[in-house]
């Protein structure tokens, strides 16, 4: 995971990378690069053609890599736009359709037609589970061959259809290997860029914390197309390449055993991860090549390749590389806030407005419980909001509703004084509303600092086309992002964590990672999820000084906890709910008298 | 602190459990004796639930747990059972979509039919609401209804130690009772009975110890004929 | 021509809604959705004609090791690809490790056995035409099937405790049941159900490795469409299918019947994710 996204940003505010370091994360590619540039000294055409189909088949998983390996969308019949492609170039090149086309654009052609397809073969990802979704693909791999088959006019049918020959100088032998192979750097840089962005994070975040996602401004259904797309073209441009080095082309060459070998090549790199897949990629097709009984058991090698890996390295090459995780981190951390750098994370604008969201009335039944009863709430700027009361009393669905999970059956919910839609619980973002969640939403396998840059996700003002191409308004939102990551993280005194894999974290220290993710959206309002749930007492004090400093710079903040104690003591105002119903509400003081609080609480 | 003067029937010492990285519960003690009840009480949070899902063993937990002379520190809820503690989680949830009888002969899986047919007449002999409704789908069952089949359901295996996990959540008060004066005349019949409750006063009045927990700890532990033992418990809970 | 659609789209949707129960079955044990059930399916056909054709085994014998062998591949399959990934917080992994297993067997079977379709044999001289038993042992074997399910979950323990378990597995480990060993067991009912679907079938589908994506695909059909669990819902879904996929192919030509299901299925799907029967969605927040 660290490999291609860390070092360019994780080191922003501290001292520069050495040259060393530098080197030490270029290697890899140098290697790859020089070995690429020096094949032709072998003068082996046979190490040509196995050459070739690693580099076309690492462009089409370079797209893949995207949708399975960062999206985590289970695309296992994604040979639908290899086939797609190749017949597309194919059939344009030969002229059977109109006249012959130059292969070139041919490709192009190709490109355009696989990254359309992308978006159909991707569809239904938006709705479909997991392994609903792995079916639909499968079916689109089987119908797009049984068209090929069909359509004898246009493909040939069974019998085929030639291929094209690239003129001068990608023609035949050596020169369509550099062809090939400068494809495959492109194809390379430009999903390593995607990687690194926003959008390479904001796809990691969708496949491994869908809510803290949608939280963060995420919007699901736009990124997931706009990869389709693009994985799409790139299969379809290997397609092009595939027909060219086949030379002939049959419906038989794309078989199911074809689609799973890119999809395990993919597993068997890792996932979130660029080299992985890479070195998979070369490893599957250089395999069988090595031994040649070894071929009719390649897919049956796979396959056990992938057990294996899904078993025992669910990882993949990229855990393995990932030497740097493995150093062990010291054991008795604390966690020490530093509430006075607040003002630059939060870099509230000097005119902004005391604003308040207010709930009047709220009802919502799930089924036909009552889950909030004619609920009034109301979270103002400046002050902590402390929301108590038994289990199942609708603390957090009251939460979930002002983040436009839930829209209540009737009352109404207003931020500043005008509606706040619901059901599109990614739109808060836009509105300053940031929150956590019960149970801490993380990316395992992203660093800490990637994890906290989430939240700035939708500050970012590069397009994905600009990303991809490493444009200069994509480093500047970069550095921009990682400075302010950085900032965040030592405000809730991570920072010497950063580049350590999330999942390595002691459970407090994801509590405070979420708060600094959350304030990455500079949020006019805050909503906490049980915080202290899990935390030490001392950790308990210092999230307390940490929401009261927050709400001191302005900020609305929500705080729904277990923790009596800690509720009383940081909260300027106190609501008590008991099944649904709005109990008691004013200031600290009066509710810890309020002799029915006491009771609910106790049972009585 | 009162206890039987035999071994007591269940003897926790330094547990600990949690939900993966979620610490819930550190260094708990506790001791129940053959045929006492004792309410486990404390504020929503406290990790009571959490106790009772990992003394049978339905969560991983840390220490040691002593279960009528055996050890039982690393046993899961099918052991528990055989030996003699159950567990009545929270929520009534019973297989709404099978017969009470049904129900009651999965709790007895694993006895001889005929033991087992024997058992399940005479948990349905504590409650006759139920017990005319044996061929009807659980689904059927109004909450308190499900709420006396799942505890019928702990009864089928005769329990030494009936462990009961908030039985009066969403219960009218009289089916409250019903299913508190049943925790009683298991106490006569010699089974012990370890219950988590909100209904502080008729826990107290059912019960003949108390343990507070709160924060994940024991911070309170006293015999029901102590007197004050509602501020105690205040105190206990708020710190 | 009326006769044909009928009786072959009723034979082989018997065999769909047999590999749809198989998923169910599965699915209700542990919630995974398991690929092995299309490799249940090609493998009672394969086996079934090794041990008949090949080693001159009388089909009722061939039968009993076929289903036997069935069992056993269910059990491996827990064991192997389902109980490793079941402690894992990543839900996707059975997804991977199911289908890494099916690839397995199918690879080996095609190496092993050749990857041409092979003949399977008359079973019982009965019957002509379209009456001709190879219509209508599949369906003799999916009403069995279901007789024997409803047996089981009626009548037997054993299947009230597969009923429990798969409504509630949180409470059925609470009561004591043997989660672990009812599981066990639920896969080698599956692999029992599977290996009978693909042996009760093989007269029309043939012994042919390449059955298992087709029976992978067109299993999961009716499962999708009639809602995941319900036996009722594959049964109905598998049996129209089969015969809605014969009615296309007669109308417009083989090819494109297959894509004509496909995306009629597809925009079912996209219309009702939940299936027509619909089923309630968890909270996620």
């Amino acid at each position: 995971m660290t490999d291609v996204t860390a070092p360019s940003q994780s080191k922003r505010t501290r001292a520069a990378p050495s040259l060393l370091a530098r080197l030490e994360h270029a290697a890899p590619w140098l290697a790859l690069a020089i070995i690429g540039v020096a094949l032709p000294l072998f003068d082996d055409s046979y190490i040509g053609v196995i050459a070739q189909r690693a580099c076309i088949y690492w462009i089409l998983c370079a797209g893949l890599n995207l949708v399975v390996g960062y999206a985590g969308q289970i695309a296992i019949g994604w040979v639908a736009l290899l086939t797609l492609g190749a017949y597309s170039t194919a059939v344009l090149t030969a002229g059977k359709v109109m006249d012959a086309w130059n292969p070139y654009l041919a490709l192009l052609a190709s490109g355009v037609l696989g990254g359309a397809f992308g978006v159909i073969v991707g569809l239904p990802a938006l709705r479909l589970r997991t392994f609903y979704f792995a079916m639909t693909t499968l079916g689109f791999a089987t119908i797009v061959t049984q068209v090929a088959l069909a359509w004898t006019e246009v493909t040939g049918g069974g019998v085929g259809t030639p291929g094209p020959e690239f003129p001068w100088p990608f023609n035949p032998e050596w020169g369509f290997y550099y062809f090939c192979l400068l494809l495959a750097a492109l194809a390379t840089w430009m999903t390593a860029n995607i990687a690194s962005s926003r959008y390479g994070r904001a796809l990691i975040a969708i496949r491994d914390a869908e809510v803290a996602a949608e939280a963060s401004g995420i919007a699901k259904p736009r990124l997931l197309m706009t990869v389709f797309v693009f994985a799409g073209a790139l299969a379809g441009v290997a397609g092009g390449l595939f027909s060219s080095l086949q030379s002939y082309i049959t419906p038989d060459a794309f078989t199911f055993d074809l689609s799973v070998l890119f999809f395990i090549a993919i597993l068997i790199g890792g996932r979130g991860s660029i080299l992985g897949p890479l070195l998979g990629t070369i490893l599957l097709t250089v395999l069988p090549e090595f031994a040649a009984p070894l071929v009719a058991w390649s897919t049956f090698l796979y396959a056990a390749l992938l057990l294996v890996i899904v078993l025992v390295i669910p990882g993949g090459i990229a855990d393995l590389l990932d030497y740097k995780n493995r150093r062990p981190l010291q054991q008795h951390r604390e966690i020490v806030a530093r509430p006075e750098l607040l003002a630059r994370v939060l870099d509230r604008s000097k005119d902004a407005k005391p604003g308040a969201i207010e709930l009047k009335d709220i009802s919502l039944h799930f089924g036909g419980v009552r889950a909030i009863d004619g609920l009034d709430l109301a979270i103002r700027s400046g002050e902590v909001h402390g929301l108590i009361g038994p289990n199942g009393s609708g603390k957090t669905t009251t939460l979930n509703v002002i983040s436009g999970y839930y829209a209540p059956r009737s009352g109404t919910a207003t931020l500043n004084g005008a509606p706040l839609p619901f059901g599109a619980p990614h739109t808060r973002a836009r509105y300053r509303i940031a929150r956590t969640f019960q149970t801490p939403r993380l990316i395992g396998g992203a660093s800490v600092l990637q994890n906290v840059m989430i939240g700035g996700t939708i500050d970012g003002h590069a397009g994905f086309s600009e990303a991809m191409l490493s444009l200069p308004r994509h480093h500047r939102d970069e550095k921009a992002l990682g400075d302010a990551a950085m900032i965040a993280l030592q405000t809730v005194g991570l920072e010497t964590l950063a580049d350590v894999r999330a999942d390595r974290l002691q459970h407090s220290e994801l509590r405070f990672m979420e708060i600094a993710r959350a304030l990455m959206l500079r949020p006019a309002f805050l909503m906490l999820d049980e915080p202290a749930a899990g935390l030490s007492a001392e950790e308990i004090r210092r999230l307390g000084a940490l929401i009261k400093a927050i709400s001191r710079e302005g900020v609305g903040v929500l705080l729904v906890e277990h923790h009596a104690d800690m509720i009383f003591d940081v909260s300027d105002r106190v609501t008590v709910l008991n099944l649904g119903k709005m109990l008691a509400a004013g200031t600290p003081d009066e509710i810890r008298s309020h002799r029915e609080v006491v009771n609910a609480y106790l049972g009585g | 602190m009162p206890t039987s003067a035999a071994d007591p029937l269940l003897e926790i010492k330094g547990l600990s459990a949690g939900y993966g990285k979620i610490g819930v519960l550190s260094g708990i003690d506790l001791t129940i004796g053959a045929g006492e009840i004792v309410a486990l009480l404390g504020p929503n949070g406290a990790g009571k639930s959490t106790l009772l899902k990992a003394i049978s063993g339905l969560l991983p937990r840390t220490g040691s747990i002593r279960f009528g002379g055996q050890d039982m520190s690393s046993a899961n809820p099918r052991d528990a059972v055989s030996a003699g503690l159950v567990h009545v989680v929270e929520g009534h949830r019973v297989f709404t979509q099978l017969s009470v009888t049904d129900n009651l002969m999965l709790a007895g899986y694993g006895m001889s039919g005929a033991d087992r047919a024997q058992r399940v007449e005479e948990a349905l002999s504590f409650f006759p609401e139920i017990a005319e409704k044996r061929h009807d789908r659980a689904v059927t069952l109004s909450g308190g209804q499900q709420q006396m089949l799942a505890v019928a359901q702990g009864l089928v295996r005769r329990p030494r130690l009936l462990m009961l996990d908030e039985p009066s959540a969403g219960l009218s008060p009289v089916l409250v009772d019903r299913v508190l004066t049943t925790a009683g005349q298991l106490r006569e019949a010699g089974t012990a009975v370890l219950l988590v409750e909100q209904l502080i006063d008729k826990a107290l009045k059912l019960a003949d110890r108390v343990y507070a927990l709160a924060r994940g700890s024991i911070v309170m532990e006293a015999s029901t004929k102590e007197a004050d033992l509602h501020n105690r418990l205040e105190r206990a809970y708020f710190g | 021509m009326l006769q044909s659609i009928v009786s072959y789209g009723l034979a082989v949707g018997a065999v769909y809604a047999l590999i749809g129960i198989t998923y169910n079955v599965m699915f209700s044990a542990s919630r995974v959705f398991s690929f092995t059930a299309g490799m249940l399916g090609m493998l009672g056909g394969v086996l079934g004609a090794l041990f008949i054709n090949k080693l001159g085994l009388p089909a009722i014998v061939g039968l009993v090791v076929v289903l036997a062998g069935g069992a056993v591949l269910g059990v491996v399959t827990e064991f192997i690809a389902v109980r490793p990934v079941l402690k894992s917080i990543e839900q996707h992994l059975y997804v991977l490790s199911t289908l890494a297993f099916a690839l397995l067997v199918q690879q080996f079977t095609a190496i092993e056995w050749g990857t041409d379709a092979q003949p399977f044999p008359r079973l019982i001289p009965i019957g002509e035409g379209w009456l001709d038993q190879k219509f209508w042992l599949p369906m003799l074997a999916c009403a069995l099937t279901i007789v024997g399910l409803e047996f089981l979950y009626r009548r037997t323990l054993v299947g009230r405790a597969f009923l429990a378990i798969a409504e509630d597995s949180y409470a059925a480990r609470a009561l004591g049941l043997p989660e672990t060993r009812l599981r066990i067991a639920s896969y080698a009912l599956a692999g029992v159900i599977g290996t009978l679907a693909g042996f009760a079938g093989a007269q029309i589908l043939l012994a042919f490795f390449g059955n298992q994506a087709i029976l992978n695909f067109y299993g999961f059909v009716p499962v999708a469409l009639g809602g995941m669990g319900s036996n009722r819902g594959a049964v109905i879904g598998g049996l129209a299918l089969g015969v809605f996929q014969q009615a296309a192919n007669f109308l417009v030509g083989g090819i494109f019947a297959s894509v004509a299901v496909f995306v009629v299925f597809i925009i079912i799907l996209l219309l009702r994710p939940e299936g027509l029967a619909g089923a309630s969605t968890a909270r996620r927040v």
